[in-house]
């Protein structure tokens, strides 16, 4: 896991949002969507961000990268702070770090044609001649599998898959080092999702790209991902390489993460009985519990749980955040 | 013994700007007492569309059901009055739908959505439906039932709405169960509670549950029998344990190996091997030829396919020309 000087290193990153109500000379409300989250990503490898909707896999991310407005950390990234660049340097600073978004029909605007979609990047940072530009377009429209002479259509004239190609087209164009990808298949249909994860995988592969990898699919996760953080209610809660985290999960909440999700060795037909299965829902980020935030819901759970928040503590190359971790 | 419900050769066509379009072309399944149907396929293959016909929902105009036969319990439900099919929705044949948030209503309490539900199909006073209410909110695991009972669907969680949906899907005990997507919306450790109460209603009541899905490891853990829907047609039917471990049709195994499924020996090796693909996209409905329709996309297409495969064979029926060929 510790690689020498990763390309992304996100220190004590925390996000709260202020809560409407409390009156005027009332006590603050926050809603603590990230609390407090450590990680980094390797050159050329995948790092997958999981956990349930609300867990706050996103805002790390989007805070991470300064699309979202954080409140507390440091998010090193080739030998800066980005936290702390300047409007200008930052802007600058995007052409190395893209995003590709969970939803292409809403994140592809209707009215552009497709080609200066993918374009627009290069235009905006003002990278290269117009005629170098058109051609890294028709370049990058090769590389994801779109024939050039699609480059003049529209958004809508394109099924899913392949405005998912374009929003890969378009990350791709500045020619980053990271790219963040937010649930880039889950709005995908099955049959195209493959398709996807493989491309992504082939340009990881040629390119050295590095991925922050977003999601809530363990399958997907397994299949991309080198190294994984779990996080649940804003915090990591177990940080490890693809193997340990399927191999021997350490905390309560990912063995119960990886009971939940379906798989095709789990038959009705041999009377399946679910190990562990969690209860509840979790807790509100807004009123955090005092101890783990899991407790409620652990199986495995006792009276200093309720009490004692546990840290994120690293053994042996993987951390847990766990009194009684497996 | 004959089976609870019986639908054959169900041909479903929409009138759209493209002109007739053919929804469902020959749907033929059977649904004994007690077992689960899965029915699995992409978006657009006609998976809900089914359901809704069951239900005898199909928005008409534009739908129209074109030909077959659908049979509860012997009685034909096609041409039926709206009054008769009025008294089976709900009391004899249940729905969960995918989102549970819009098909509640926001306005109403949830207790008094459920016995809104009682009232209508088994009468009694309001104080009864409303103590049966809580008793099924209690049924389905929700923790308080006297307190959720009063509460709003926005003061739920999407996991809470989907226990209310299976609640009120249950009241009037019915013997079909048609869940559309159920978990679609919810949490993989959400999803897992459903399924796991699905099972044990199942097991208690003993409904029969159509379970309509694009994900083959829900099929894994909750259907006895599956069918494979593709572009309007059924192109695979057989027990789950059939289809997974030998599926017949390209579509379907190419279905099974394009999933990036948890699975042990994959996470635990070095690198991942590559998805298997299935090239291209599912055509639209209105460019639909005579012949196959999944041959633009299938590796093992060959002259024959361009005339449509009929799905045949018993208990495990395929419809591919390829596969009867290398069965003969």
């Amino acid at each position: 896991m510790d690689q020498i000087t990763p390309l992304l290193d996100v220190k004590n990153l925390s996000v709260r949002f202020q809560m409407p109500g409390g009156g005027l000379f009332g006590p603050k409300r926050f809603l603590h969507a990230v609390r407090d989250v450590s990680f980094s990503v390797a050159r050329g490898r995948t790092l997958g961000l999981v956990g349930e909707s609300g867990s706050g896999k996103t805002t790390t991310a989007m805070s991470a990268i300064r699309l979202a407005p954080s409140y507390q950390g440091e998010v090193h990234f080739n030998g800066n702070d980005l936290l702390q660049l300047d409007p200008e340097a930052m802007r600058q600073e995007r052409r190395n770090l893209q995003v590709i978004f969970q939803d292409p029909y809403s994140s592809l605007n209707p009215r552009d044609r497709v080609g200066a979609i993918v374009r627009e990047p290069l235009d905006l940072l003002g990278i290269g001649t117009v005629e170098e530009r058109g051609a890294r377009v028709s370049e990058l429209f090769g590389l994801v599998g779109l024939r050039p002479d699609q480059m003049s259509l529209f958004p809508h004239q394109f099924s899913g898959g392949q405005r998912q190609r374009i929003s890969i087209a378009r990350a791709m164009s500045t020619n980053p080092s990271l790219i963040v990808c937010d649930e880039p298949v889950s709005a995908l249909d099955v049959a195209i999702q493959a398709q996807i994860l493989n491309l992504l995988r082939k340009l990881q592969d040629e390119l050295g790209l590095s991925y922050l990898f977003i999601s809530h699919d363990l399958g997907v996760v397994q299949f991309i991902c080198d190294d994984i953080a779990v996080m649940y209610l804003g915090q990591v809660v177990e940080y490890a390489s693809r193997k340990e985290i399927f191999g021997s999960p350490k905390h309560p909440y990912t063995q119960a993460l990886l009971d939940s999700a379906p798989s095709l060795a789990r038959r009705k037909s041999s009377g399946y009985k679910r190990q562990a299965a969690v209860s509840g829902d979790p807790p509100s980020p807004v009123n955090i519990p005092p101890g783990c935030a899991f407790a409620g819901r652990c199986p495995k759970s006792q009276a200093r749980c309720d009490t004692d928040r546990p840290v994120l503590t690293a053994d042996a190359g993987r951390s847990v955040a766990c009194h009684f971790p497996n | 013994m004959a089976p609870l419900l019986e639908v054959k050769d169900l041909k479903v066509e929409f009138s759209t700007r493209y002109g007739n379009v053919t929804a469902l072309d020959g749907v033929s399944f059977e649904l004994n007492a007690g077992e689960t149907l899965g029915v699995v396929g992409e978006s657009g293959c006609g998976k809900s569309i089914t359901a809704l016909a069951v239900m005898g929902l199909i928005p008409m105009p534009p739908g129209r059901i074109a030909g077959g036969s659908i049979k509860f319990k012997g009685e034909e439900l096609i041409g039926a009055p709206e009054s008769r099919l009025r008294q089976l929705r709900g009391a004899e044949i249940g729905m969960i739908f995918q989102e549970p948030m819009t098909s509640l209503n926001p306005v109403f309490r949830v207790g008094d959505q459920i016995a809104e539900a009682i009232l209508l199909h088994q009468g009694g006073s309001k104080a009864e439906a409303r103590a049966r209410a809580v008793e099924l909110l209690k049924t389905v695991g929700i923790p308080e039932p006297d307190r959720r009972a009063r509460a709003y669907p926005h003061e739920l969680s999407g996991g809470m709405r989907q226990r209310v949906m299976i609640a009120m899907a249950m009241s009037c005990r019915p013997q079909v169960l048609i869940a559309d997507e159920p978990t679609t919306a919810l949490d993989v450790t959400v999803q897992a509670q459903i399924f796991d109460l699905m099972r044990e209603i199942q097991q208690e009541f003993g409904v029969a549950i159509i379970m309509i899905t694009h994900d083959m490891g829900a099929i894994s853990e909750m259907a006895d029998r599956v069918a494979v829907m593709y572009a309007g047609k059924m192109i695979e039917e057989g027990s789950a344990d059939a289809i997974l471990d030998s599926p017949g049709h390209p579509y379907t195994s190419g279905l099974i190996g394009c999933i990036p499924i948890l699975d042990q020996a994959i996470a635990l090796s070095d690198r991942p091997p590559p998805l298997a693909e299935i090239p291209g996209v599912v055509p639209p409905l209105h460019l639909l030829g005579a012949g196959c329709a999944f041959a633009e996309r299938c590796s093992q297409v060959h002259d024959a396919c361009t005339v449509s495969p009929v799905l045949i064979g018993a208990p495990h029926a395929v419809a591919c020309h390829a596969y009867a060929a290398g069965k003969s």
